[in-house]
């Protein structure tokens, strides 16, 4: 009796496991063994993959291959061994089948007809549906429930008794109230001394654990019956291989993409540091041409990142003069106010006279006086005028250290002006001999930006041991800063062979040696060691590791080998 | 012994019905070979007609007495069913209603006997 109760736990147990192992493939590791019953299919267009969810129905995942992208609204025909059964989309380019045969035990054979757009293909589809996936068949409602209770009574018989144990010592382990250990003097505890103590005079008080009861039962069969609407979601995980299981599902959370490669021949490139400087060309700095007061024109300082047009007033220099010099222009001044004062009287008498004298020494006496003052004004101007400091290029401003009434010395810098559409990189180059013939350059932000780059001259006297190389950039995109670090690949004019793969295909393994993702089959990615070579700033060249033919991931690829 | 062998069969059915791998390898009689069933198939298109050459895994010809056939025909995008029948020691064959030409794409399901069905993917007509 207790073999058999023991026996009807474990297949009690098993039954509630959706998933059992099926036999895979002969060229390949087979799935997870815990993984949903599934079949793969591909063709030199489309993907598929077909996992039999715990509800008897069977997943499709329809894909484009090598490209693993997905395909929606595809229109689908499918025989089930023979017979026509209808396919309904569920989600963005997964399409589901529901068929009684897919409940039952056996090998089942799935003939696809797949339409999408002009593209249409027919693809074979076997799926071993496994006796445990079948008699686990999860469905909603009461009668099957009561079906299943009936096929394993000694099961269920046991679980109920489990249960109500539990209610019956739940009730019986219930907080009691206890007598007040004081008198009741306030009022504040009679109610709930009354609440409590009150039920068992009520006829109510039977329903309680009736109540109790049903909570837990309608929570049992809510959970029986969720799984029914949702698709089977199997884990990934790295196999004992050292594969990769990704089930389809997470490949399109992750956005995998996979890409088939051929050998190619490609220039050979070399990286180089550089930064982004601005074109001297487009940009200019603006410095105090003497000493003096910084002051800002009518409209203020203009501010960082505002547009300027070359001559426009920045600022005004007001000069600043020492005590000595100070007075010596003011006895300058002093003087020459005597001397205006002298003249005008000489030339207010000269012009009374007018007749007797000779109208030369009027004229004379009026030149005299406009002289001083001419001079007045020039030296009055040297005291307290002022000097305006104009744009030397039209841009934005990219440095403001002008502040109002600082006291700057001639040849200090107040403003840098950048024109963001005309900048220019500089890099260097420790072998000279590398860069002797540039065919193209490119370059790369740490951000990941790419940055089209067009040679433009090399320095003839190296700086720090290292040749200088500066470059343009095509087409700045906006908000690039000068200064910014870039990874310079110069690409030379010699050539080597190998496989070319975008740079985020290949990441660094725990080991450490660069590795790249095969996608081996829909669900299965092997890591396959490469060695490498830096190509552009977007591609690498691989030249070993990697056969024409292989499906590499080209996306998400990251993203998988962070799974264990 | 019989159930066994059904074992064996079961075992090998999936790696070999798989019908997915691109195989452009061609058999003795000019068609597109490929794995199928347990061992070998060739399958010959032209004109409204299909024939199925059956073999072994040492490219010996395998009866087809008794074994029972379907192919689904997807040519010109257009979609026929052709039954299959044996017509000879290691020959299946059956006529339908389209016109073999480049890109169609041919799944046949035979069932030898004693056997599960057994589906293989063909690309008869392609010339990679």
């Amino acid at each position: 009796m207790i073999r058999r109760l023991v026996f009807a736990a474990l297949f009690g147990l098993l039954a509630a496991v959706p998933a059992l192992a099926h036999p895979g493939h002969g060229d390949e590791a087979p799935p997870p063994a815990n993984a949903a019953p599934r079949g793969i299919a591909h063709s030199d267009i489309f993907d598929v993959v077909g996992v039999l969810g715990p509800d008897a129905r069977l997943w499709l995942y329809l894909d484009r291959y090598p490209s693993a992208e997905p395909v929606d609204n595809a229109e689908i025909s499918a025989t089930l061994d023979g017979q026509p059964v209808p396919v309904t989309r569920s989600a963005e380019a997964t399409y589901v089948i529901a068929h009684p045969l897919l409940g039952q035990p056996g090998a089942r054979s799935l003939i696809l007809t797949i339409t999408a757009g002009a593209d249409m293909d027919l693809l074979p589809l076997d799926i071993e549906v496994p006796a445990a996936a079948a008699a686990s068949v999860v469905t909603q409602g009461w009668r099957e429930t009561a079906t299943r209770a009936a096929a394993e009574p000694v099961a269920w018989a046991a679980g109920l008794a489990l249960l109500l144990l539990g209610v019956v010592i739940g009730r019986a382990a219930a907080p009691r109230n206890l007598p007040p250990m004081v008198a009741p003097d306030g009022i504040a505890l009679k109610p709930m001394t009354e609440a409590v103590s009150e039920p068992h005079h009520k006829p109510a008080a039977g329903r309680v654990p009736a109540r109790a009861a049903a909570a837990p039962m309608a929570l049992i069969l809510g959970l029986l019956a969720l799984p029914a609407t949702a698709q089977p979601m199997d884990q990934p995980r790295r196999q004992p291989d050292g594969s990769v299981f990704v089930p389809k599902p997470t490949q399109r959370l992750l956005g995998v993409r996979a890409a088939m490669v051929d050998r190619a021949d490609a220039p050979v490139a070399l990286q180089l540091v550089g930064q982004v400087i601005a074109d001297p060309n487009a940009s200019g700095r603006v410095q105090a041409p003497q000493a003096g007061r910084v002051e800002a024109p009518p409209a203020g300082f203009p501010t960082l990142g505002s547009r300027v047009e070359r001559g426009q007033t920045m600022a005004y220099i007001v000069p600043v003069l020492g005590a000595q010099e100070r007075s010596g222009v003011q006895a300058t001044l002093a003087e020459l106010d005597s001397q205006i004062g002298i003249a005008q009287q000489r030339t207010q008498r000269l012009a009374g006279l007018a007749g007797s004298v000779s109208a030369r020494e009027i004229a004379e006496a009026r030149a005299e006086l406009d002289g001083l003052r001419a001079r007045r004004a020039a030296v009055a101007e040297g005291l307290n005028g002022r000097l305006a400091v104009q744009a030397t290029a039209s841009g934005f401003i990219s440095v403001v250290a002008a502040v109002g009434g600082q006291i700057v010395d001639a040849r200090e810098p107040l403003f840098e002006i950048v024109e963001p559409t005309r900048l220019w990189v500089e890099a260097v180059a420790y072998d000279g001999g590398m860069v002797a013939d540039i065919a193209g350059a490119r370059a790369t932000t740490a951000g990941g930006l790419g940055l089209d780059l067009a040679f433009i001259g090399r320095g003839l006297a190296l700086r720090q041991q290292a040749v200088p190389l500066q470059f343009r950039i095509v087409n700045a995109p906006p908000g690039l800063s000068v200064g910014t670090p870039v990874t310079v690949t110069v690409q030379t004019n010699r050539r080597a062979a190998g496989i070319v793969l975008p740079g985020e295909a290949v990441i660094r393994s725990a080991e450490g040696p660069p590795i790249v993702f095969e996608m081996a089959s829909a669900e299965r990615f092997v890591p396959r060691p490469v060695r490498v070579q830096p190509l552009d700033g977007r591609n690498v060249l691989v030249l070993a590791g990697l056969e024409p033919g292989n499906r590499v991931v080209t996306e998400a690829a990251s993203l998988i080998a962070q799974i264990r | 012994m019989h159930r066994r062998r059904l074992l064996a069969a079961a075992a090998l059915l999936p790696a070999l019905t798989h019908g997915a791998r691109a195989h452009t390898t061609r058999g003795p009689n000019g068609g597109q070979l490929i794995d199928l069933a347990g061992g070998h198939g060739e399958l010959v298109a032209e004109g409204n007609e299909l024939r199925l050459f059956l073999s072994d895994n040492a490219d010996r010809p395998r009866s087809v007495e008794g074994a029972t056939g379907q192919a689904v025909v997807l040519a010109g995008g257009r979609q026929a069913t052709v039954t299959l029948a044996p017509a000879g020691a290691n020959v299946m064959r059956g006529q339908g209603d389209f016109t073999a030409a480049t890109g169609m794409r041919v799944v046949v399901t035979v069932t030898l006997p004693g056997q599960r069905p057994a589906q293989g993917r063909f690309t008869p007509r392609d010339s990679e």
